[in-house]
């Protein structure tokens, strides 16, 4: 490992609520339950807690949840922009405040009723046109009706298949992955219910060349986790799942969900960017990696992450990914808590929860070895990512 | 329109539309008193005793056209409301599809006026069903209802004819919600006012020649504040594109096309595809542009298939 | 209030015009007073989900409009023996109506007005009423 973030800080502790798609109770109460849940996990107390990072999409104030929970004083608060860009984010950020010693433990948590309160998937119809750069951005879009993340991700998709030659069965390998590990998932909210390819096949379209089911669920859910200093960890109750590297990245002419100017339209560069930075920080590269938790908000950029990362080379992973290579008991096992399209929407922050499960060993889909585990998040936009290991 | 239909309909005329209906108060002061004041009604004889007993009338009156209002069910209908042939013909009508209600006539005839303290039944009879009319709103069927009011001694004190129309929503309405106008600063104005001149205009910077889309103050190659224009060709093609179903706004007709569109000059933007079936549209397809009023405001530059 | 006898009218006389501004306070508050709590008279949002592009008048409203554009011409003294109406374009809050009337028949006491209330989408009520004149 190479740098002054690597190895230096580990997630201690994991918690969440059930995931649904009526809570039945605020977003604040889902995120004072998972902030809890993952402090008992780490065997910490609130009053451990000195650090708060959030997405800055996230509703509930970091001030909010210490005053709720019984968490003191803060000397680290932080909060991170990009929607699901933002995931793995907030443990970059909590490594480095630990890292530099403006912290020893923090709290990373995400929150949201992306269901009952709002239909998360019903993208920016209604925004007001207020003539900032935020609302003039929008003004190019909305006015064609390119108005959800779906339609977002569908326009790289169509020109991604266009040039590569991947087809909608490709893309619904993914779901089928996902779907297949979900089953296995009693937290997931498809546990049990796997589908088959001719199921994506057969699932209405959302936006051509989208389907129904190659789009993430909405849910409603926390997720939270505790990272601490590797050196505390290993005193506390639970593996420790070294951060052996952490990343962020944005990408040359990078817009939010719309880079559509760039040269290139088949790529995720500013993956590319994280992925740099975390194969040099660990020191590792795709072959030390035995299984990754891929955002997976749309199935299409699955497929252009593992080209990013270099599992497999450009317009290639149709055919990385094509027998059940990316199923258990398949070359690299992909969300093997049944991803976004499975588990739940939270948004990336439970692919981090289930990253340190491999790492811990308790996976109800564990992949066999001691190799690394890779967590990216949000794509399309900019984006951030982690390497966990376990500490030996 | 089946004939069973009209059939049915018809075999409800002539019956009570529901049980009589009595009034939940005595004509009083108060109710009168609302509606003056909501129709601006200052005739003195309907509240105030001292004119009223001066007028032809002799006492305070209700004002005859509120003959229909002292029977009205309000906010909380009695609990035989859902019975009669009312309820019968209003569920066969939009078990066929005529879900819209409109009143269209009213007829009221007077007896006599109302005092202080008379208590109202209403009696009504479906007196006539029409078979299926088209109209301005949708086509439908009139029905008449005619509705006898009594006095506490059962005397008649007035009728009423009304009739409704009970009719389709037309399949395609009128798009009543217009397509959000983008926000314009001083970025971009340029662009959406060449649009509504109907040119199409790429930013240039002044200093490096490069153009750039979407516009920004400052140019990303030589960092340049200084810009002008390029009037595009509008000829381009589809460089990527999709065909939007769900979810559904009301803005647009689904399903559409939304196309990043790369321009001759080399800039690309977005844009929606129009003048031809969604699933014909292909990526490489050649373009050009169709500055298209969308509505009253808003024109935006679309983009048609290339004639061959 | 001053009341017209029935010598003092002829068959072509016009009513005063009334002009009617159509608030919103005028719809619900006329929806109300005459009990009918139909969405489309105070409601916005429905009433646009129900395809209308606002809240509109409901008929019982008109009706009282009616009866009092006649008595405020005919006076205190008149007696209403019929009202027939039908509706047309609809009344939306920020209209003005506009109610016309004239004098079309006078038979044995009895008056009738052939009137109409006219709105800047069209004819929103076109209608007669008979009434009664002391002589």
């Amino acid at each position: 490992m190479t740098g002054t973030l690597a190895g230096k800080a580990a997630i201690a502790g994991i918690g969440a609520t059930e995931f649904s798609k009526d809570s039945g109770r605020t977003e604040l109460r889902l995120a004072t339950e998972a902030v809890k849940a993952a402090l008992d996990d780490a065997g910490l107390a609130p009053s451990d807690v000195d650090g708060m990072v959030t997405f800055t999409m996230d509703s509930n104030d970091e001030i909010e949840i210490a005053r709720s929970v019984g968490i003191g004083e803060l000397t680290f608060f932080s909060r991170i922009h990009h929607g699901g860009g933002a995931a793995c984010g907030t443990v970059h950020q909590a490594a480095m405040a630990i890292a530099t010693g403006v912290a020893e433990v923090v709290v990373c948590y995400r929150a949201l009723n992306g269901r009952s309160w709002s239909r998360f998937g019903a993208g920016v119809q209604r925004r007001q046109p207020i003539p900032n750069a935020d609302g003039v951005h929008y003004g190019w879009l909305v006015p064609f009706g390119l108005l959800t993340p779906a339609q977002w991700v569908a326009m790289f998709a169509q020109r991604y298949m266009h040039v590569y030659g991947a087809s909608s069965v490709d893309l619904g390998a993914v779901a089928v992955a996902d779907r297949r590990h979900a089953a296995n998932n009693p937290s997931a909210w498809f546990y049990e219910q796997p589908i088959t390819i001719e199921d994506h096949q057969a699932s209405r379209w959302i936006v051509e060349p989208l389907h129904l089911l190659d789009c993430c669920q909405e849910s409603d859910g926390a997720v939270a986790m505790v990272v601490t200093s590797v050196e505390r960890a290993r005193d506390l109750r639970q593996p420790a799942a070294v951060i052996a590297a952490a990343a962020q990245g944005a990408g040359p002419d990078q817009e939010s969900m719309t880079s559509y100017y760039r040269d290139d339209m088949t790529g995720l560069p500013e993956m590319g960017v994280v992925a740099r930075q975390l194969w040099a920080q660990s020191g590792l590269g795709p072959e030390d990696v035995r299984t990754a938790v891929l955002y997976d908000h749309f199935t299409p950029f699955v497929l252009v992450q593992l080209e990013e990362f270099g599992f497999c080379d450009r317009g290639e992973a149709k055919d990385f990914i094509a027998g059940g290579a990316i199923e258990i008991g398949g070359r690299l096992p992909v969300n093997t808590n049944g991803g976004q399209l499975g588990e739940a929407y939270v948004h990336g922050m439970n692919g981090i929860s289930e990253g340190v499960r491999q790492v811990r060993g308790t996976s109800v889909n564990q992949v066999g070895g001691d190799g690394a585990v890779l967590v990216t998040a949000g794509t399309g936009v900019p984006t951030s990512g982690l390497i966990l290991t376990s500490d030996n | 329109m089946s004939d069973a239909l009209l059939d049915k309909l018809r075999g409800l005329v002539g019956k009570p539309a529901g049980p009589p209906f009595r009034a939940w108060d005595a004509v009083n002061q108060a109710m009168i008193r609302h509606w003056c004041d909501a129709v601006g009604d200052t005739n003195p004889i309907y509240t105030d005793p001292v004119e009223a007993a001066a007028s032809v009338h002799g006492q305070i009156v209700a004002p005859p056209t509120m003959l229909q209002a002292w029977t009205m069910k309000g906010l909380v209908p009695p609990p035989s409301d859902g019975d009669g042939a009312q309820a019968e013909l209003m569920a066969l009508l939009d078990g066929a599809g005529f879900t819209s209600v409109v009143a269209t006539n009213c007829e009221q005839e007077y007896t006599r006026y109302l005092h202080i303290g008379d208590e109202l039944t209403a009696e009504s009879v479906i007196e006539d069903v029409s078979p299926e009319k088209h109209t301005g709103l949708g086509d439908g069927h009139f029905i008449t209802t005619r509705t006898d009011f009594r006095d506490q001694n059962g005397d008649t004190v007035g009728t009423m004819r009304f009739r409704i129309l009970k009719f389709k929503p037309p399949e395609k309405q009128e798009k009543k919600v217009p397509r959000p106008a983008p926000p314009r600063n001083q970025d971009n104005a340029f662009f959406w006012e060449g649009v509504d001149r109907g040119e199409l205009l790429i930013q240039r910077c002044s200093a490096c020649g490069r153009l750039r889309h979407p516009p920004r103050p400052m140019c990303p190659n030589c960092q340049s504040l200084d810009w002008d224009t390029v009037k595009s060709t509008g000829r381009g093609e589809v460089f990527s594109f999709i065909i939007p179903h769900y979810p559904q706004v009301p803005f647009l007709d689904y399903p559409y096309v939304v196309a990043v569109v790369a321009l001759e000059e080399g800039t690309r933007l977005i844009s929606n595809v129009i003048d031809i079936d969604p699933h014909a549209v292909e990526i490489g397809m050649p373009v050009e542009v169709r500055f298209t009023k969308v509505d009253d405001e808003l024109t935006l530059p679309l983009f048609a298939p290339v004639k061959a | 209030m001053k009341s017209l006898t029935y010598a003092d009218v002829a068959e072509g006389d016009e009513l005063p015009a009334l002009d009617v501004p159509i608030t919103r306070t005028a719809i619900v508050a006329g929806a109300i007073a005459s009990r009918d709590y139909q969405d489309v008279h105070h409601d916005p949002e429905l009433a646009k989900e129900r395809g209308s592009k606002d809240v509109f008048m409901n008929i019982l409203t008109t009706n009282g409009y009616v009866g009092r554009f006649v008595t405020d011409w005919a006076g205190p003294n008149a007696v209403l023996k019929k009202v027939a109406i039908r509706l047309g374009a609809p009344n939306y809050p920020g209209d003005t109506m506009r109610m016309t009337g004239r004098v079309t028949r006078k038979t044995d006491g009895e008056v009738e007005v052939a009137l109409k209330g006219a709105n800047s989408l069209g004819d929103h009520v076109t209608g007669t009423v008979t009434l009664v004149l002391p002589s």
